[in-house]
């Protein structure tokens, strides 16, 4: 009777206090779900592969266009992209690039979106390109009908179609054709920000996205060469494995090792970081700052205070925003620092040319890699395997450094030494002084197939025919 | 207690189908350009079919096209995972009805049949099959 009574007091009252209660920036009823059916063409676009004043192409992003209607084209094309220095890919695109580009707008905004499949126009040489496919898009951004608007269209086919972005954060878009895998692997993916209706709740001096993810390749089987480089194309295996070659942010091995992203001392940097996968998590860290806030898939209402590491699955998306406390190159990282060691890795600095101390410090240099495919593998063998224990020019750690392992030892005692290191031990003058020298920790047979230890001995040759102290591995921790 | 495990089970056929659910998606499995582009020079057309009943290994689908008169020899390409197979044919000599009749024939000791869900006659254009 008394619960009824309560109840009788605090209805009237909880609705008397609606009015001033904010606005449910979710209200459902207030989305915009206008369905239009997407439109299916044989009209072919051949002007630009990208166009849209929303649209940005690199890191550094535009300020939000203020169109409430953003006309966005994003064309497919087949094309031979750099994804390390001499690791020339067979990629698919959208608007011709890896990753695609980003599109802007605001929660309300309504995106026109246009799609041609290109991938059966001419290359420069068309055999180094794969074959012309059907092509979709899936954007993450929208609520709409799968069937409908992320159907696959045949070469020379265009689809149209809109949608209202409802909901604020940073959404991956990618291919959805089968096999989803391969399609994304190859180089079908980027981002759209959504920001809230009212923008961000703070002032950012600097704003850049970071769009991580997986390469899987291995040397074209045709042995095609690109510029006198080997091509690289998809490898099925390693794909359906999960185990990247490269895993790279904005589409390039060490790419903004190269070019800093620039900050100054002082600044507040805003930075949309996207994890597109396909298959691998990463835990995004900067080397020298913290995180003075996170908003989880890039939406402010999910935020979290004085970050260390933001945490993404595939797909999975954040806004981080940091100050720079000083002059100094900060270093973008996935810590898990297997992927880091595939080319994960960036800069953010406050000088144009970060000075190479301060790489040297953290051990991740950008350095020379070989081209040879053999060498490339024995190379991303090592530095998954065997980092623990060997250095590459740093001195002894548990064991040898690697550096002049060519020159100690001739080609068939390494052989032997990688094949059975338990046998040598037993019976070998060499492995036994060896041994003692190194506090009888014994190398561990890893059971490597012969073609494996040949290309760790090509990784080995090419380290010993480089400049003394000009190479390190990829990988490194501080 | 017996609902539980058979809604998870449901639940989890129809994640395995969501990639690769589309007619689209079907078309794209199959998809073979230079398959399209050799067939359309020549005036030839080329339809994608859904793989209905029983399954059928991809042998027995090559088999069954295998000397169809109309169909261009080595045309076929067969999706086992989306249960899609194409192929291009010469309407000169066959239409599209017939061949799709003679082959549920070929298959319907498998107790399976095909549904046409689109076809190519011209460049960029998957039209619906009307039947």
């Amino acid at each position: 009777m008394r619960t009824i009574l309560l109840a009788a007091v605090a209805v009237p009252l909880l609705v008397a206090c609606k009015p001033g209660l904010p606005p449910d920036a979710y209200d459902v009823s207030k989305m915009d779900f206008k369905p239009k059916a997407a439109k299916v063409t044989a009209e072919r676009n051949n002007g630009a592969f990208a166009e849209g004043a929303a649209l940005s192409t690199g890191a550094e992003l535009k300020k939000l266009d203020p169109s409430p209607v953003k006309t966005v084209r994003l064309d497919t094309t087949h094309k031979v992209i750099e994804i390390a220095p001499g690791v020339k890919f067979s990629a698919w695109t959208f608007g011709d690039q890896v990753p695609g580009p980003t599109v802007r707008a605001r929660v309300g905004d309504r995106i026109r979106f246009v799609m041609t499949n290109r991938s059966d126009e001419p290359a420069p040489v068309p055999q180094l390109v794969a074959a012309p496919m059907m092509h979709s898009m899936d954007f993450h951004a929208a609520m709409v009908s799968p069937q409908d608007k992320y159907r696959s269209i045949a070469p020379g086919q265009t689809i149209e179609f809109e949608f209202t972005a409802n909901y604020p954060g940073i959404f991956m878009y990618h291919c959805g054709t089968p096999m989803i895998l391969e399609h994304i692997a190859s180089g079908m993916y980027g981002a759209v920000i959504v920001e809230p209706r009212g923008g961000y709740p703070t002032k950012a001096d600097r704003e850049y996205i970071v769009v991580q993810s997986e390469f899987y390749v291995k040397p074209s089987p045709g042995k095609q060469k690109v510029d006198g480089a080997p091509l690289y194309v998809l490898d099925g295996d390693r794909l359906r494995a999960a185990q990247p070659t490269h895993t790279v942010f904005n589409g390039v091995h060490n790419g903004m090792v190269k070019q800093p992203l620039a900050a100054k001392p002082g600044e507040r940097v805003r930075m949309f970081v996207l994890n597109v996968g396909p298959s691998k998590t990463s835990s995004f860290h900067i080397v020298g700052t913290i995180f003075d806030r996170v908003w989880i898939e890039g939406n402010p209402d999910n935020q979290f205070r004085g970050m260390q590491t933001v945490l993404l699955g595939s797909s999975n998306a954040a806004i981080v925003e940091y100050l720079i406390p000083e002059e100094g190159s900060y270093i973008m990282v996935d810590h898990h620092f297997a992927n880091a060691s595939q080319g994960a890795i960036g800069l953010v600095s406050t000088e144009a040319k970060p000075p190479a101390k301060d790489l040297e410090h953290h051990n991740m240099q950008a350095s020379a890699t070989p081209t040879d495919p053999d060498a490339v593998a024995g190379k991303l063998a090592f530095e998954s395997k065997c980092l623990a224990c060997h250095s590459v020019g740093g001195g002894r750690k548990l064991g040898p450094d690697i550096a002049g392992a060519t020159k100690r030892h001739d080609a068939a005692w390494l052989t032997r030494w990688l094949k059975e290191p338990e046998k040598m031990l037993q019976s070998d003058a060499t492995a036994k002084a060896m041994l003692k020298e190194y506090n009888n920790v014994p190398m561990p047979n890893q059971s490597l197939s012969d073609a494996e230890i040949r290309q760790y001995l090509k990784y080995f040759q090419w380290i010993d025919s480089q400049p003394a102290g000009s190479v390190k591995p990829q990988a490194g921790g501080h | 207690m017996k609902t539980a495990p058979i809604a998870a089970l449901f639940f989890l056929a129809g994640e395995a189908v969501a990639c690769g659910y589309c007619v689209e998606d079907k078309i794209a499995s199959t998809y073979d350009h230079a398959i399209v582009t050799r067939a359309l020079a020549r005036g030839h057309h080329v339809a994608f079919f859904h793989v209905d009943g029983a399954p059928v290994a991809r042998r027995a689908l090559e088999e069954a096209t295998a000397g169809v008169p109309g169909i261009d020899k080595g045309s076929a390409r067969i999706s086992p995972d989306l249960l899609t197979l194409s192929f291009s044919f010469d309407p000169a000599r066959a239409s599209l009805l017939q061949l799709n009749t003679q082959l549920d024939r070929r298959l319907s000791a498998r107790k399976a049949s095909l549904t046409p869900l689109r076809i190519m006659e011209q460049p960029a254009d998957l039209k619906t099959v009307k039947r």
